[in-house]
């Protein structure tokens, strides 16, 4: 993290800010962004496509006479910007009133901790077309020498590189930037199953530095076993089975545990959550907390996308409810103290067990390597998620199975956390690690 | 990353495909200029796009640079879109959203292989560089752009509106927000919470690529969504209904507005009554209508080329074989007026038509763009979409639906011993090469002995695409294309589409309820 290189941006924000309070504004926000793209695509052994664009925008938050209004743009043309603004305002004073909408109070800006986040690699701006190339193509080659026979129709990977740079200024005192680098690395896999199906699978890594990506040939490796382990996946029967689910996919679970944590969803009675701060939501083995000074994290941050000082906050402590993420505006509705509207990254009380010993503790059940479609209905709790994985039989990963489903209530799904892994899924900002459950309805044949 | 595509409703959609808060927004911007399309002779051939100072010049020269380096086949996609919404919670219309877009992407295409790069500013050096970029897909001695523009006029116009969304003032909104709000409260003393989101855009697009073809759209789009919370003994419920076509103002008339409060209250207040199914493998009938989401999945991504041309979909090696019953009939059709999914010209610039995906049981058509259309040698049937100019395009559907067959609604229901009965759906994905598919269902019924029983909600239907087409084994006469504002999700870009189905029968499918 540092703010050196965004003058440019800091001034496009300043001036937005001045130009919304000169046209009528009373208070102002104004986020200017920039990034830089650059994606490699890679397909059986030849470059298939290369993308590279650096894009920008601006952002503005108007409070016009205790109205609101949102807005965003990309044509910055000094008077395209003018009528812009001017034409916002205008618009934004159609609006009803509202009480609540103010920027945060400027004590929510204080105490910003000087940490060094580590977020911004320079390798990304020494790249070459050549290097992007070469880690595209040796992705192919690591998964294509899982291949012992023939199955592999199609591989393709690729490589992205993005910096991205922001800087906001809001009228009422706030400033701050943010520059960060991320590198992408995917490999998806077609594979022939004898019976006509052509199962795809892959795997991917995101890191922060480019460093920390896991070399080429053994991610590639990983997306040909993950791809080949589908070929002869049937459906299982219908049944209530123990089931563990990958640290890749178990983010999925916890998306849809965190949406109705949304003050917003509180608010307008569209959460199951509501009410239950202080209760015991999960088992005694979901413990989770919001933590954004990890070095070289994904979500890591010094101030939320409204300028609020970010802090470490436990979400789940002992399986009860501790916070919701809370902003400004439906802190004021809620009368609630603003936390942050969004999460960070997560940290989890890790278990001492990897996979596969939690699988030979799990013996008969379900392993979960994917979810398909499905959805949670974040008022009553209730979900149903197509899975796909495998059979876990005498502890150990036996036949694939696929076109299955579960089915179940979030309230009763998260008692039923009997493990956590020790392997946090560093790819994404959640982190999750291989997560049991025990007594999962699963729907098959 | 992995190759799964889906399509959502509303604003499902948009949390799927990683988008904002709102995408959407309000047209009080960018008043200036009368319509776009094509108008007469070389020395005014831009149209929409000349208030931005686009001019011939300026294209010739950034297709010479994208082609300085051997590129087959450049083209450049200009594009300007404003996007407005506007809000009501809480009984007030209290907050709106506009997002502008302006920019150009220039794709460079040798073999099968693409060079793409954008920038927001429409400028010659801007953009030279841009096209340069692109340019180093290919790797020899430069070709010569095009010396003349041919611009094509007299493409068919599905979208004409009264007035443009830029024209309509914010103030003639309010009153339809308002309207609806009261309507649901008083429609069941049971709706406590009431939210309602308008958006509406307008812009156009412009194409111009190395043959010398040049083609402008003005495209509008307008949707509504009314979600309500109902309470009943303690217990909520919520439910959202929304409707969305390229329409204008007089799109939302007391007839649909009345369906809107009528839909969103009636399928959030049955909810109190409803359980999951059973779960395991039954015949489940598919309501008219947005049970289309049945198609996207089932075949309609698996029949986009890209992924046949590299041999990845399970519909590969598939064509011309029969693959359903002689009385299924698939369309993937550009042409609906007024459809969210309509287009006059397709991304590429070319023109869309009505492409036969299933005739009489036989898959015929792939969805083409240009690229995968010279792959197989056929002419483009129209399919080639983007999400905005920050995009390449890809085969993509338009509006896909089943035509109707030999059977009656009742009789389907009625030979259903034991099965549910699906009617609204909120989102559904598709693993293109395996096959299986899911669809989650927010409204149904049971089925028993022939007959609609309980109310059913919130369950996901998994399926595997070839296997669940050949067991559509009933097709009713009452094809409904769905109204909703339906965005499917491919390669990260989202694309508005429509879909419909009449009333089908599947003879068994993997219901995910629960209590096997």
């Amino acid at each position: 993290m540092s703010t050196t290189n965004t003058t440019n941006l800091a001034d496009v924000a300043r001036q937005a800010v001045d130009l919304a309070r000169q046209k009528g504004a009373s208070e102002a926000a104004a986020t200017a962004n920039r990034t830089r793209d650059v994606e490699t695509q890679w397909r059986d052994g030849r470059l298939d496509k290369v993308s590279e664009a650096t894009t920008r925008g601006l952002s503005l938050q108007l409070y016009v006479d205790g109205r609101y209004s949102a807005v965003a743009t990309s044509d910055l043309r000094p008077e395209a910007l003018e009528r812009f603004i001017t034409d916002s305002i205008a618009m934004t004073r159609v609006l009803a009133r509202d009480e609540h909408r103010r920027l945060p109070e400027p004590e929510f800006y204080a105490n910003r901790t000087a940490v060094d986040l580590s977020i911004e690699d320079p390798r990304q701006a020494t790249l070459t077309a050549e290097d992007r190339q070469r880690f595209v193509k040796d992705l192919e080659a690591g998964a294509r020498a899982t291949d012992k026979k023939g199955a592999i129709l199609s591989v393709t990977t690729a490589f992205g590189d993005t910096l991205r740079e922001m800087y906001r200024v809001s009228s009422n005192g706030f400033e701050g930037g943010l520059r960060g680098t991320q590198f992408v690395a995917s490999a998806e896999v077609s594979a022939q199953d004898p019976d006509g199906r052509r199962p795809e699978e892959g795997d991917y890594a995101v890191a922060r530095f480019f460093e920390d990506l896991p070399d080429a040939a053994s991610l590639g490796r990983r997306a040909g076993e993950r791809a080949l382990g589908r070929i002869g996946s049937t459906k299982g029967a219908s049944a209530v089975l123990t089931m563990a689910v990958d640290n890749r996919s178990a983010g999925r679970l916890v998306s849809m545990l965190l949406g109705p944590m949304s003050g917003g969803a509180v608010q307008q009675k569209r959460s199951f959550l509501d009410g239950k701060l202080g209760q015991q939501v999960g088992s005694g083995l979901l413990v989770l907390t919001d933590e954004p000074h990890v070095k070289r994290g994904l979500g890591s941050r010094l101030f939320d996308g409204e300028g609020i000082t970010a802090r470490s906050m436990p979400l789940f402590e002992g399986g009860v409810l501790r916070t919701y993420f809370i902003d400004t505006y439906y802190g004021r509705k809620l009368k609630a103290r603003p936390t942050s509207g969004s999460a960070s990254n997560l940290s989890w009380k890790l278990g001492s067990k990897g996979q596969a010993e939690m699988l030979a503790d799990l013996k008969e059940g379900v392993l979960v390597t994917g979810f398909l479609g499905g959805n949670s209905n974040g008022v009553t709790g209730d979900f149903s998620l197509g899975v796909q994985g495998f059979r876990v039989r005498g502890g150990k990963i036996a036949e694939p199975i696929g076109e299955m489903n579960i089915s179940g209530n979030q309230m009763d799904l998260w008692k039923r956390l009997v493990a956590v892994g020790n392997d946090p899924y560093v790819n994404s900002a959640m982190r999750t690690p291989t997560l049991v459950f025990e007594g999962v309805q699963f729907a098959g044949v | 990353m992995t190759r799964r595509d889906f399509v959502g409703y509303g604003t499902t959609a948009l949390a799927m495909a990683g988008a904002g808060e709102l995408l959407s927004g309000c047209a009080t911007t960018q008043r200036a200029g009368g319509p776009g399309g094509g108008s007469d002779g070389p020395s005014n051939s831009i149209g929409y796009f000349a208030r931005f100072g686009v001019d011939e010049t300026l294209i010739r020269e950034t297709l010479a640079a994208a082609l300085s380096r051997g590129g087959d086949y450049s083209d450049l996609f200009f594009q300007h879109r404003v996007a407005t919404s506007m809000a009501l919670e809480d009984g007030a219309v209290n907050k709106a959203f506009t997002t502008v877009e302006l920019g150009v992407g220039v794709r460079v295409v040798k073999g099968d292989q693409t060079g793409y790069a954008y920038t927001e500013e429409l400028t010659l050096d801007a953009m030279r560089s841009a096209a340069r970029t692109a340019a180093a897909i290919a790797d020899g001695p430069a070709r010569p752009g095009p010396q003349r523009l041919h611009v094509y006029k007299d493409i068919p116009q599905r979208y004409v509106l009264k007035m443009g969304w830029d024209a309509v003032r914010p103030e003639q909104k309010l009153p339809i927000l308002e309207g609806l709000n009261s309507a649901a409260f008083k429609a069941d003393k049971r709706v406590s919470k009431v939210t309602l989101s308008f958006s509406d855009e307008h812009g156009a697009v412009l194409v111009a690529d190395s043959n010398g073809r040049l083609v402008e759209d003005v495209q509008p789009m307008t949707s509504l969504y009314l979600s309500c919370v109902a309470e009943q003994n303690g217990k909520r419920e919520q439910n959202t209904y929304g409707v969305a076509g390229r329409a204008g103002l007089d799109f939302y008339s007391t007839d649909r507005l009345d369906r809107i409060v009528r839909e969103a209250v009636g399928r959030t207040t049955i909810l109190f009554e409803a359980v999951q199914p059973p779960a395991g493998e039954m015949p489940v009938v598919l309501a008219a209508g947005s049970s289309g989401i049945l198609l996207h999945e089932a075949i309609g991504h698996g029949m986009e080329a890209d992924f046949n041309r590299k041999g990845t979909s399970i519909y590969a090696d598939k064509l011309n074989k029969s693959i359903a019953h002689p009385f299924v009939n698939i369309v993937d059709d550009g042409t609906n007026e007024y459809a969210r999914g309509a287009i006059n010209v397709d991304d590429e610039g070319n023109e869309p038509g009505k492409t036969m995906l299933v005739e009489n049981g036989i898959l015929t058509t792939y969805l083409h763009d240009s690229i995968s259309a010279k792959h197989y040698k056929v002419k483009p049937t129209g399919n080639g979409r983007r999400e905005s100019y920050r995009y390449a395009p890809l085969p993509r559907m338009r509006s896909t639906y089943m035509l109707p067959g030999p059977h009656k609604q009742e009789e389907i229901i009625a030979s259903v011993k034991r099965g549910i009965y699906c009617s609204n759906f909120s989102n559904g994905q598709v693993n293109i090469g395996a096959g299986d598919f899911t669809f989650y269902v927010k409204n149904g019924y049971l089925i028993e002995d022939g007959k609609l029983t309980r109310p059913i909600k919130d369950v996901n239907i998994i399926g595997n695409g070839p296997k669940v087409l050949e067991k559509v084994d009933m097709v009713a006469d009452d094809l409904v294309i769905d109204e909703g504002g339906w965005t499917c999700g491919k390669d990260g870009q989202g694309v508005p589409v429509s879909q419909g189905i009449p009333t089908v029968r599947v003879a068994s499918i993997t219901v995910g309820g629960r209590n096997a």
